[in-house]
């Protein structure tokens, strides 16, 4: 029985998160009504009406055409909101990485300024922030851009500046030593080196940039969830099967596309 | 020295110093052409409402609204100045803590029953028991699930779910499991597909069973990484509670709908902060655990 205070800790700290985890799940757990009325009086059989309609989603011609066009909303809406998102979301990135200041304390507080900005702008909700605008600027097309703009930007900038940061220095410091200004040196070095990466992480925002601008639809932007929702709500479950097979083809459309930028920029 | 010979040397570096044209700037291009595209269509499409963003009415709307939000005028006392609004804000901050936990907890047991037959080596690769046929459909069927379940959002899952299930935290915290399934799965099967697969076939080689290859060779290397992809999506989950809790009654987010069909804008401010000290809270919860993790 040697003392083997290493491995004996790395073991606690593992068993300790294990108790803590399995502790705060039957926490939650608990907090469900178990004993209540967990399923609908008339549940089991919209269960059943719902996916049956599964095996028989409408197909006719008017309606295929109806889901094409919300699909072809949805993308517009997931592209605008995602090219604002770039927009704001880049020189913010940029500037939280701190890569184009020398070190002190001014770049300390632009590091920790731009951090907080970027926490807060991702903090909320796309679909919360869409309400809000919907509230204070009225229902447009305009407003569903700008909330899922606001978090996008902030995850964005968030991401870019670790991927910006991450960079490996050799290559910076022989332009460096060749007599590159530490502006030529991003431009030329860091930039370039971290594309790659940058571009890949945008296009799987792409991908969750159509999934959220579906969702806007609850607060009346129209596209795809616009229309699952009316399905739903006149209870045309084969409608909304056909639109939701849209919605996943797209999805599954855009994780392809972004797939073959994440292969092709990988050495 | 410029970055050309520095690609083209003898000593060629690892890390892609441009990405390759083909691909990358088709899809930059692609991307661009995209975005030209839906702007216009945006812009030119009828009411688009960038218009009125400039009129004196929408700011002077919008200035109203902020005043609303911070209760001037009211001649109520306003929510967040009230002990019993905090209150019962604060029970529905912890309904809403317990379904983002109770939605990780679904969303992570069911993939780590399911995540070892959805990576193409544990199904046939070079980790393939005698599984033959069986695995490689169980393998396409898996993955299928994950496209399927991570395609759909969160919001249209519980939509679909309060047709089957009464209102409450439970619908809202299955519609969150079923969406973070799909998303976690594929992370987790490509993780047992990038790992180091030698002290799984050094295991085999030495005569261990599938099950036991699995449980020392596989599950020590790749529980980690699925724990901190997990504690990372109760991140996201605890966001979109909220927005689930419009649709599932439970939690925040059923009563910020409720306040904002009643215009009782005070109270949304209230429930705003509870919305960020949650958020606030797991963020760092779940840095802590991560640490652990390691």
């Amino acid at each position: 029985m040697g003392p083997r205070p290493a491995i004996s800790s790395f073991l606690e700290s593992r068993r300790l998160l294990t108790y803590i985890l399995i502790a705060i799940a039957a926490w939650s757990a608990l907090s469900v009504d178990w004993n209540g009325n967990l399923v609908h009086p008339g549940g089991a059989e919209s269960a059943r009406q719902i996916f049956t309609a599964a095996l028989t989603p409408e197909l006719s011609s008017d309606f295929l055409a109806l889901a094409l066009s919300a699909s072809w909303t949805t993308v517009t809406f997931a592209v605008a909101g995602l090219t604002l998102a770039i927009a704001v979301g880049l020189p913010l990135g940029v500037l939280g990485s701190g890569v184009l200041l020398r070190p002190g304390s001014r770049r300390f507080f632009t590091i920790t300024g731009v951090r907080v900005v970027l926490g807060c702008l991702r903090s909320i909700h796309e679909l919360v922030w869409a309400w809000l605008f919907v509230v204070a600027i009225g229902l447009s097309p305009i407003a569903g851009i700008f909330a899922l703009a606001i978090p996008y930007a902030g995850i964005l900038g968030r991401i870019y500046s670790e991927i910006l940061v991450d960079v490996p220095e050799e290559p910076l410091n022989a332009l460096r030593t060749s007599g590159a200004s530490e502006f030529k040196v991003f431009l030329y070095g860091r930039l370039p080196m971290a594309m790659p990466d940058m571009l890949s992480y945008t296009f799987y925002r792409l991908e969750c940039g159509i999934r959220s601008a579906a969702i806007l639809s609850f607060v009346g932007i129209t596209g795809l969830g616009y229309q699952i929702q009316l399905s739903l709500n006149d209870l045309l479950y084969n409608e909304v099967w056909t639109l939701l097979l849209f919605l996943v083809g797209l999805v599954a459309l855009v994780d392809l596309w972004s797939s073959l930028v994440r292969k092709s920029v990988t050495p | 020295m410029n970055a050309d010979n520095v690609r083209t040397g003898p000593n060629r570096p690892k890390w892609p110093l441009a990405f390759r044209p083909s691909v990358g700037l088709t899809s930059l291009a692609g991307f661009l052409f995209l975005a030209i595209v839906s702007w216009a269509h945006i812009l030119l499409g009828e009411d688009s409402g960038i218009a009125s963003l400039f009129t004196a009415q929408t700011w002077q709307r919008i200035t109203e609204f902020l005043g609303e939000l911070a209760a001037a005028g009211s001649t109520n006392k306003p929510a967040f100045l009230n002990l019993e609004s905090w209150k019962h804000g604060a029970a529905l901050a912890v309904d809403t803590l317990a379904m983002s936990v109770l939605a990780t907890a679904m969303a992570g047991v069911a993939v780590l029953v399911t995540f070892l037959p959805a990576a193409s080596n544990v199904a046939y690769g070079d980790l393939a028991g005698a599984g033959g046929k069986t695995s490689r459909v169980a393998f396409h069927m898996l993955r299928a699930t994950f496209v399927f379940t991570r395609s759909i959002p969160e919001l249209l899952w519980a939509m679909l779910i309060v047709f089957m299930l009464s209102p409450g935290i439970l619908p809202g915290a299955i519609a969150l499991a079923i969406h973070n399934y799909g998303i976690l799965g594929k992370l987790s099967a490509e993780v047992v597909e990038n790992m180091d697969t030698r002290p799984a076939q050094a295991l085999r080689s030495a005569g261990a069973g599938k099950f036991q290859m699995l449980a020392y060779g596989i599950l020590p290397q790749v529980l980690p990484q699925l724990l901190t992809y997990l504690l990372y999506r109760w991140e996201v989950i605890i966001r979109t509670t909220v927005v689930v809790g419009f649709v599932a009654a439970g939690g925040l987010g059923h009563e910020f709908r409720l306040r904002m069909s009643w215009f009782q804008y005070d109270e949304i401010t209230l429930l705003l902060t509870f919305y960020l000290l949650l958020v606030l809270l797991v963020d760092l919860a779940s840095a802590g655990l991560r640490r652990l993790a390691r």
